[in-house]
């Protein structure tokens, strides 16, 4: 199982785990079919998006801002009911395929995403497009390491 | 159509098709994904991967819904959505 360590260091504002969260740097596409309809009908397939996702061990399903989407030309598939202390909603979903770069993780197929608004850049300018839920880290070993400012991941 | 206005496009008509059909489809079909497209249903599937595919081969880029048939409805759960602790500062 291949390790991957992400240190959280600025040379301007030093260690910035604490601060920003575990990041890892992430590109999200147009699903695989999509592509395949595009490319089949010689229309220009949108390049993904890059980013940066925040681990959340604390998110059951992982989220991604609508505004990818959208630059994707990605339709939602689904509505699906949300609870939050702050009372019940409804969320959209969407397909997307999901890269890791900095861990050559490549073409993960997600039917299910969860679109929402969460887009916002860390102090040291990193733009979080996404929260990294339980559904997709069932498939890592995640360790946070405080005192040394960085993050294991293992897929 | 453009992608981009696709994808505010709303899936009413397919959700009020999906609730009204919801008890028949329980019948045969529970557990599976249906693909539904304005007030037709196209099938059920085994997968939403399945779905999704013969979503795009028909329809490209325009909206068509996928919904997981079961009796009770997952509630998705995002407490650092939820508390707004996103936007928290120290």
């Amino acid at each position: 199982m291949p390790v991957f360590n992400f240190f959280h260091w600025s040379e301007k504002h030093g260690r910035t785990l604490n601060e920003t969260g575990a990041l890892v740097s992430v590109e999200i596409g147009v699903p695989a079919p999509l592509k395949q309809y595009l490319s089949e009908k010689g229309l220009s397939i949108p390049a993904p998006v890059s980013g940066f996702a925040l681990v959340d061990t604390g998110a059951f399903a992982t989220a991604v801002d609508e505004s990818v989407f959208t630059s994707l030309g990605v339709s939602h598939i689904d509505e699906v009911p949300t609870d939050t202390p702050h009372g019940s909603g409804t969320s959209k979903v969407y397909p997307a395929n999901i890269n890791f770069p900095g861990m050559n993780v490549t073409d993960m197929a997600m039917e299910r995403v969860i679109g929402c608004k969460l887009k916002w850049k860390t102090r040291d300018d990193k733009e979080i497009l996404m929260l990294l839920g339980r559904d997709l880290l069932q498939y890592f070993l995640f360790v946070y390491n405080g005192p040394s400012s960085d993050v294991t991941l293992c897929y | 159509m453009s992608s981009a206005s696709g994808a505010k496009m709303a899936l009413d008509k397919e959700l009020a098709l999906f609730s009204r059909i919801k008890s028949e489809l329980l019948k045969n079909h529970e557990g599976k994904f249906v693909l539904i497209r304005g007030e037709e249903l196209i099938g059920t599937y085994d997968s939403v991967e399945n779905a999704y595919t013969e979503g795009v081969k028909r329809f490209g880029c325009e909206p068509f819904l996928i919904k997981k048939i079961s009796e009770q409805e997952e509630v998705y759960r995002n407490q650092a959505l939820a508390l707004g602790l996103m936007h928290a500062r120290f």
